[in-house]
């Protein structure tokens, strides 16, 4: 794989890793006595196997003028493997906390396996481990294919993917040492911080200088979905995590920001989140993948990009919902639950957009998994934003607020929504990636589907429950105008429930490792078929691309 | 000719970028500018005092631990909220508060209003093992805050760190940051006197752990838990006023 | 930035905006003259897949 790469890229890509080990170093010296050592250490040793690698390589022959007449795949090949693994532990370790909420003492007696210290592991594990890495997996895939140009070059898809699991792994390993900044879903640090606004901008960069190398003057719309989170991620993620570190040498940071102004920016960081990076991402995902997957053309082109502009614009207003009845000015408040509601157009838009696609191909639907991972994927997306916009609405989020029922709807769509469609486009790609007809066992992908399909109800139908339960019972008045449960109560009755999630949990996660196991299983079998074919008929399997050399 | 059409090309992808930045930019803006700007979002509390460096480094261990991922600090402004915790949560109370904690999730009950409703012992109990207290419990048992000696040495670089983000912190705060921390945690020192002088008389000096002898992280947490909705009186005022 | 000019200013031109922007949205979208270019984009998906032209 690495012998891909140009003697310029290889020196290039010696240099950053490198520099980024340089860093690691300097950062474990000045802070010797603070736990960013250990940072500094592992990012350190993550950097010298990458250039352990390369040295291993460096002499190999130079690449073949040819590869540039083919897309650039290595990237998505690693990433999908990348995301996959993190979806198996991020999942696990979600399992794990979930039991935790019912039999709190399984936690080894050790600092580092608290609840509060592995939450964030198992947030940042599946958002960022295993949502990350699909999208930037899947965008390199797409963009290449829409653009029909391949990557500018061979450094930069490495850069960003592997700068980017950095990041994961660093913060992931920093939450149990308690190195946390407590913004939720921004736990990790200001240096943390700075590092993934180093690679966003290279991915950015990197999408521009694709874009720009296509032929067609049109740009495909899953490629707006998918530039529009790339670029207001990094918007969101700069502001913040703006704040102040004690010392250099120091994990430790102040946000800029306090009280309520830091609150409406994390929550306008939390909403767009969600609307950004497990939305609009995975919507170019669903717009690209799902026709190509059904053989059919997007239903309409021109909802997808009504759908486009609406999100883009009206998501913004919304994170204020997070905040009612709180310290924050009413008129703001008043303002995300208008926008919120307005939201259910552009959403269902966008999700009867996907249904419509499938219209006329439903037996392929009942024939083929993939397939009706895609379809439930678009489907729960319409119902989760439904039930979005329904809890933003002020008198049923007096309910619904801080009970399991947020929780809920947080996984129908992590679960039913994000998930779904990545499996969906997983199991559609990787056959194309490694030319062979279909994935090692269609078997395998039938069982994932109904595991995932009873994980996500028995999960959600268990927290709505609970979260409903909750809501009511905090704000249930006897005759005599007492309130009638203590909080005790009602956490008592949340076993049941809590119990119940923790199974359905646990059948996702069975069926997210079935997943990792037929994906490496097509891998092996696409290896070995392909150095069992002799040159000819691999020459043939190759297709040759009709123009001449690229000038970039 | 094709510099002409790779031009326009280029110029396509730059005016979705900008068109992108420019529509999802708007709602930020008006939404959060105005917050930074108007003085009635956050009420004047004239007796808001700041944390204590050992109530800052108790909040930093709540924050390390993830408490703010199942208990809020928010009292809404509905009836049951207050019957239940106490009067509603006010701007003022949570400025000094880099980051907030106001929580979004209650799988235990919102501490906004927790400062002196339970006794140090029965904190230091909880912490140690929430079972010991409340048998149906489902906290994590915090065993490790009562053997950890709390780390006092860059108490002053915190301080000094929340002053550059806007905390009223003066030199003396910065400078006698450890000494101020021991001092909290062990009355009697000679030191407390000049604590008491920096914070205000009404600041707790006391051994918080029931461990005389060391200043354990648990003091840190007590001390910050004791203080939660007791650093300005202003929210108690307003709710006696408008019954 | 004062409050109350923000205030203003979303209150008029801020309503002028959000109108301006749907409506360029539904004319870009809905325009005849764009059909073409729409129809062929949704169905570029399917273009030779394995040939980059650069």
């Amino acid at each position: 794989m690495l012998a891909q790469l140009s003697f310029r890229e290889r020196n290039l890509a010696l240099c950053a890793a490198g520099l980024v080990m340089l860093v690691g170093l300097l950062v474990t010296a000045v802070g010797w006595q603070d736990l960013i050592a250990v940072h500094g250490v592992i990012a350190a040793l993550y950097t010298a196997g990458i250039i352990a690698l390369l040295l291993k390589h460096r002499k190999a022959p130079a690449p073949s003028p040819e590869r540039l007449k083919e897309y650039y795949d290595d990237p998505t090949k690693i990433g999908i493997l990348l995301c996959l693994v993190w979806g198996v532990f991020g999942m696990a370790v979600g399992d794990w906390i979930a039991w935790l909420m019912a039999y709190p003492d399984a936690t080894f007696d050790a600092a580092w396996a608290s609840f509060g210290r592995i939450r964030p592991v198992h947030t940042t594990g599946v958002i960022f481990g295993f949502g990350g890495n699909a999208l930037i997996a899947t965008s390199l895939h797409v963009v290449q294919r829409t653009s029909r140009a391949r990557l500018p070059d061979q450094f930069s898809p490495w850069f960003v993917l592997l700068g980017y699991n950095l990041f994961c792994l660093l913060a992931v390993i920093g939450y149990p040492l308690g190195i946390t900044q407590s913004k939720e879903y921004a736990e990790p640090e200001w240096y943390l911080d700075i590092w993934l606004v180093i690679v966003w901008v290279a991915y950015l960069v990197l999408y521009l200088r694709t874009l720009a190398r296509r032929q067609e003057p049109h740009i495909y719309v899953a490629n707006w979905y998918y530039l529009a989170f790339i670029l207001v991620v990094a918007v969101l993620h700069t502001v913040n995590n703006l704040a102040v570190p004690i010392a250099v040498g120091s994990t430790k940071s102040y946000s800029l920001f306090s009280g309520v102004q830091d609150a409406m920016t994390q929550w306008w960081y939390g909403h767009n989140a969600v609307a950004f990076f497990l939305t609009a991402g995975f919507l170019g995902m669903l717009y690209y993948y799902l026709p190509k997957c059904a053989g059919r053309p997007i239903y309409s082109y021109r909802m997808s990009i009504i759908s486009f502009w609406g999100i883009t614009f009206m998501y913004m207003w919304a994170g204020s919902h997070h905040l009612h009845y709180t310290a924050l000015p009413q008129w703001v408040q008043t303002l995300g639950v208008g926008f919120s509601v307005m939201l259910i157009v552009p959403s269902w838009g966008s999700a009867a957009n996907a249904l419509l696609t499938l219209n006329g191909a439903w037996h392929r639907v009942r024939d083929d998994a993939t397939l009706r991972f895609m379809m439930v994927a678009a489907v729960f997306y319409g119902l989760s934003t439904f039930e979005g916009s329904f809890m933003a609405i002020r008198p049923v989020n007096s309910l619904s607020h801080y009970t399991d029922w947020t929780v809920g709807h947080v996984h129908s769509g992590a679960l039913g929504w994000v998930a779904f469609i990545v499996f969906g486009s997983i199991y559609s790609l990787v056959p194309w990636l490694y030319k062979c007809k279909g994935m090692y066992s269609k078997y395998l992908v039938e069982i994932h589907f109904w595991l995932a399909l009873s994980g996500t109800l028995i999960y959600l139908i268990s927290l709505w429950n609970a979260g409903i339960t909750q809501g009511l019972m905090w704000r249930t008045y006897n005759e005599s105008g007492e309130l009638t449960y203590s909080f005790l109560d009602s956490m008592i009755a949340m076993k049941p429930y809590y119990i119940a999630r923790g199974i359905g949990g646990f059948l996702f996660l069975t069926g997210a490792c079935l997943a990792l196991l037929n994906v490496v299983m097509t891998i092996k079998q696409a290896s070995r078929e392909s150095s069992r074919s002799d040159a000819s008929t691999r020459a043939a399997a190759v297709d040759l691309p009709v123009a001449g050399a690229p000038q970039s | 000719m094709i510099i002409k059409t790779h031009y326009r090309i280029e110029k396509n992808s730059i005016a979705l970028v900008l068109a992108i930045i420019l529509v999802s930019g708007i709602g930020g803006l008006f939404e959060i500018a105005p917050l930074f700007s108007i003085d009635e979002t956050v009420e004047s509390a004239p007796d808001m005092r700041v944390y204590t460096p050992l109530e800052l480094a108790g909040r930093n261990i709540y924050m390390r631990e993830g408490c703010y991922a199942c208990h809020s600090q928010m009292v809404r402004t509905l009836k049951d909220d207050v019957d239940r915790y106490g009067p509603y949560s006010l701007a003022a109370e949570s400025q000094y508060d880099h980051p907030m904690l106001w929580g979004s999730k209650r799988t235990g009950p919102d501490l906004a209003r927790l400062g002196e409703k339970y006794s140090d012992h029965w904190h230091t109990m909880h912490l140690n093992n929430p079972r010991d207290v409340v048998p149906e419990s489902i906290m994590p048992a915090y065993r490790w805050l009562l053997r950890t000696p709390l780390d006092t040495q860059d108490l002053s670089l915190h301080l000094n760190a929340m002053r550059r983000v806007g905390v009223p912190y003066d030199d003396a705060m910065i400078s006698n940051a450890t000494q101020d921390a021991l001092a909290q945690a062990t009355p009697e020192l000679s030191t407390s006197k000049a604590l008491m002088e920096r914070y205000g008389e009404e600041t707790n000096v006391r051994v918080f752990d029931g461990k005389a002898d060391t200043v354990t992280e648990m003091d840190a947490l007590v001390a910050y838990l004791q203080i939660l909705g007791r650093l300005t009186a202003l929210p108690y005022q307003e709710s006696s006023s408008t019954q | 930035m004062e409050f109350g000019f923000l205030v203003y200013l979303s209150k008029s031109w801020g309503l002028f905006y959000l109108l301006a922007l749907f409506i360029a949205v539904l004319v870009y979208a809905l325009r005849p003259a764009n059909k073409k270019r729409f129809d062929e984009a949704a169905n570029s998906i399917f273009d030779d897949q394995d040939k980059p032209c650069r």
